[in-house]
């Protein structure tokens, strides 16, 4: 299965001309058109083209500086420092300090943080834990942690997004988000001059859009890939990069270990696998890849009812809430999950996305996200809302680090999923950034002059 | 028991026959091996065990059954003994790896306890590419890095890299060539994002001149001290670049400079915001060029030479006799291209980047009678992206950038081969 899909993510990506030969040019408008709003959401499309990071990770996963140019940790992991880039300015031309990146990170991070404290020292940024962070350059290089400007230089809150990014706020009218370019981008102008985003489109749409030139950047879901081939839409397809799992409280009804093992058990990847994500991805019952590990084959994915019942040891828990915070798919997803469920003695109902923070259980999307498996692990547990620290790249203590975490029961990896994006005949140099997005900011049009 | 004792014999009396055979040759399997059944015995202690195994990996099936011998040995040596199914301990050893590394992982089941043992057998190796026919073009690696190279320069005792923020000084020592220095260049002005540079060798290949956005760096080995001791000076700058330079050879020398005729060097003014020349060359060869991504001087006679011209609209043409005419069967050209005296054929091909769909770049050798470029060899698959070609100093062969899957930056040496 592992050998088909990687065959058939080549023969999307081959079809296309990811790398065009011929040197970029400069000039010209992107069209994208996104389901969500490029806002909003922590991975909204428009904030990692006008925000950066301290750090960020390259197109294999590895961490490489951004704002901050290098780091050295003390004191186990316990204190990090972070030596930031010189001469960078925010959008509106005042100089990135250590103490707006301080500010930056105390207004993103108000709960459950990686670090303890953070300050600015003279040109350094200062992390303390009083946990060890091993992970921390991976954690402050994912969308949740971008530099914004928090207060102007007359103490004043922005309009509008002001960061340090390729691409700086211009406008927003008509649901139309317009980007320009950063003339002094510290990793270089952006060959486009701007981008302009439509939030808000149903997928449909946007493929509509994209076959009349309307657009030339469109989202494909996975479940939809086969749809998108079909209709001859230029597809670039992602390595997996999110993780689909079940979060189950470790309070209240679902104290009880057995019965999460129950749940876990009862659970019929299968079915989400081939109904509902149209057999896109890949099954797993481990946090990560096999792709990343090698170990993946080690936990067993299949679904067992009898051994679900027998945990579940006549125990009948009260009714339990499921909450997704996701799309239609996710929804129907959840739904599926109930069905298991309640073959196994479990009665589920699927909650709205309100009462999330008060569900029993939990289907979430995780990052996949990292070159290194420690990285990955830490980030996803981060995401998660479980500060693990997780360190070392020795694959025998990963994996036990990884079955300790599993056998407590409370993530259930189901599918491993790939991040999918169809695009125009004018996009050129297209590549895909470690989260599988496409990197926008590396975009250039044919034609454009 | 009988037949369990049976197989234990046997088992030991292959082992046996053949230890001698692997014993002469160790091969890349053994040190691992070992390492496994060093692990599977401090679980499981001397005793018989069952034998399961799963092939995830890419390692050939011919070669699972030699590991597994190999294996087996050195469980023996533990005390380790193979049985059959009936045997309540079972090993299930798989052979299984991530995009990167193998890993061998045994599930060791003694009843209803399983524990995991692995050998992490580190990093895949890549195999090489085939050679192709016709005048041959050949590619040999002479540094990798992860610093983007913009430029690199050869000489008898050194190797000059250019990178975006520094120069980069080797030496040749025994094992290649052995980073020396590296002096950081100080750039007033925010780098583009397809960064560019040249590099230039001067003086009998002993000094170099580096030229990259709004700066030149001049260097050499100093004049007391070691003779591999080199320094670097770099000033702010908007000199135009050296963008083609015929060899030095006799006829060259003698010939003339005219206003119609593109000297034996050009110079180019490079637009430092963005990623081409702006089509303003120095001396004036007579003609409006269009911005450009890259130029090579052409020999049409003994005593001319024409300028070759890739146009950042992706028009190839030629600079000649005062005039801009465009060159035919350039439409699969990416956007570098360089000149290389082979020697073979009509002496001179240019060698073309590719401008394919390809995940990996190519170069291939064309020849240009005319107007007209004609394939003079089969394309030469690199490694990854070409982002930088020239040629070097005596014409004969060039030097390629490549940035590969793993976003390493190569320098490659490009030569041909005549068939």
């Amino acid at each position: 299965m592992l050998r088909r899909f990687a065959i058939s993510c080549l023969v999307v990506v081959l079809a296309f001309p990811l790398l065009a030969r011929t040197r970029p040019h400069y000039g010209g408008t992107l069209r994208v058109e996104t389901a969500g709003d490029p806002w909003r959401n922590l991975d909204g499309i428009a904030r990692s083209l006008v925000f950066d990071g301290l750090t960020a990770f390259d197109a294999n996963g590895n961490v490489s500086p951004a704002l901050a140019i290098d780091w050295q940790s003390d004191d186990n992991d316990h204190r990090w420092q972070f030596r930031l880039r010189p001469d960078v300015h925010f959008h509106d031309g005042s100089l990135l300090t250590s103490a707006a990146v301080v500010m930056s990170l105390n207004l993103s991070c108000m709960v459950n943080c990686p670090w303890t404290a953070v300050h600015a020292v003279s040109s350094q940024v200062v992390f303390t834990g009083d946990s060890p962070m091993p992970n921390l350059p991976a954690l402050l290089a994912s969308n949740e942690f971008l530099i914004t400007l928090t207060h102007t230089e007359d103490g004043q809150t922005p309009a509008n997004p002001v960061g340090t990014g390729p691409f700086q706020f211009s406008s927003a009218s008509n649901g139309v988000l317009t980007l320009t370019a950063n003339e002094n981008y510290w990793h270089g102008r952006p060959f486009l001059d701007g981008i302009a985003i439509t939030g808000n489109r149903s997928i449909r749409d946007q493929w509509l859009d994209l076959s009349v030139g309307r657009t030339d950047i469109a989202e494909v879901p996975p479940q939809e890939l086969r749809q998108a081939e079909q209709q001859r839409l230029t597809v670039v397809v992602s390595r997996p990069v999110e993780l689909l799992a079940l979060q189950i409280s470790d309070s209240g009804a679902l104290a009880n270990t057995m019965l999460r093992a129950a749940i876990a058990q009862a659970v019929d990847r299968s079915a989400l696998y081939n109904v509902i994500f149209q057999k896109q991805g890949q099954i797993t019952a481990s946090l990560l890849p096999q792709s990343l590990t090698g170990y993946s084959f080690l936990f067993p994915a299949d679904r067992d009812v009898n051994k679900a019942n027998q945990l579940r040891g006549g125990l009948t828990p009260p009714p339990l809430t499921l909450a997704t915070d996701g799309d239609g798919t996710m929804q129907l997803a959840a739904q599926r999950i109930t069905l298991n469920l309640r073959e196994a003695g479990f009665n589920v109902q699927v909650a709205s996305a309100h009462n999330a923070s008060h569900a029993d259980l939990a289907l979430r999307m995780l990052p996949l996200i990292g070159a290194d498996s420690a990285s990955a692990l830490g980030i996803m547990l981060h995401s998660a809302g479980e500060n693990a620290a997780v360190s070392g790249q020795n694959p025998a203590a990963l994996f036990r680090a990884e079955h300790d975490f599993l056998d407590l029961k409370t993530l259930v990896p189901l599918l491993d999923l790939p991040c999918a994006t169809a695009i125009g005949s004018r996009v050129r140099d297209l590549r895909l950034r470690a989260d599988g997005r496409p990197d926008l900011a590396g975009v250039s049009l044919e034609g454009a002059q | 028991m009988k037949l369990s004792k049976r197989m234990c014999f046997l088992a030991i009396l292959g082992t046996a026959l053949l230890k001698p055979l692997f014993g002469a040759t160790p091969g890349p399997w053994e040190q691992p091996a070992a390492a496994l059944a060093e692990q599977i015995a401090a679980v499981l202690g001397p005793g018989q065990a069952h034998l399961i195994n799963h092939n995830l990996s890419s390692i050939p099936s011919s070669e699972i059954g030699v590991i597994l011998r190999l294996l087996r040995q050195d469980l023996k040596a533990h005390g380790i003994t193979y049985a059959g199914d009936e045997c309540p301990n079972t090993l299930i050893v798989t052979f299984s790896e991530s995009a990167h590394e193998r890993l061998w992982v045994a599930e060791i089941e003694e009843g209803n306890q399983t524990q995991v043992a692995m050998v992490d057998l580190g990093p895949i190796q890549a195999q090489a590419a085939p050679a192709s026919v016709g005048l041959t073009l050949l590619s040999q690696q002479i540094l990798t890095t992860s610093d983007p190279v913009l430029a690199a320069a050869e000489s008898p005792v050194g190797l000059v890299v250019l990178e975006s923020s520094q120069l980069v000084l080797y030496t040749r020592a025994i094992s290649g060539w052995q980073e020396q220095k590296r002096v950081s260049i100080e750039q007033r002005r925010q780098l583009s994002r397809d960064p560019r540079g040249v590099l230039t060798m001067t003086a009998g290949n002993q000094s170099f001149d580096a030229w990259l956005q709004g700066t030149r760096c001049q260097g050499g080995p100093t004049a007391a001290g070691p003779a591999n001791n080199w320094t670097a000076q770099c000033h702010d700058s908007d000199d135009p670049w050296p963008i083609a330079q015929a060899p030095v050879t006799q006829a060259s020398e003698q010939s003339g400079v005219s206003a119609t005729q593109p000297a034996s060097s050009l110079s180019a003014f490079y637009n430092a915001s963005r990623d081409y020349f702006t089509g303003v060359v120095t001396p004036s060869i007579g003609v409006d060029l269009p911005p450009f991504y890259s130029a090579a001087l052409i020999p049409r006679s003994a005593s001319s030479a024409a300028l070759l011209v890739g146009g950042i609209d992706g028009k190839v043409q030629l600079a000649e006799n005062g005039a801009l005419k465009p060159v035919a069967g350039a439409r699969d050209w990416g956007s570098d291209f360089a000149v290389l005296h082979s020697g073979c054929g009509a002496g001179m091909q240019i060698i073309a980047s590719g401008s394919g769909e390809a995940i990996t770049d190519s170069l291939r050798a064309y020849e240009l009678p005319a107007l007209e470029a004609i394939p003079a060899s089969a394309p030469l698959a690199m490694d990854g992206t070409v982002t930088a070609l020239w040629t070097a100093p005596d014409g004969k062969s060039l030097l390629a950038v490549v940035r590969n899957a793993a976003n390493q930056y190569e320098v490659d040496r490009v030569t041909a081969l005549c068939n």
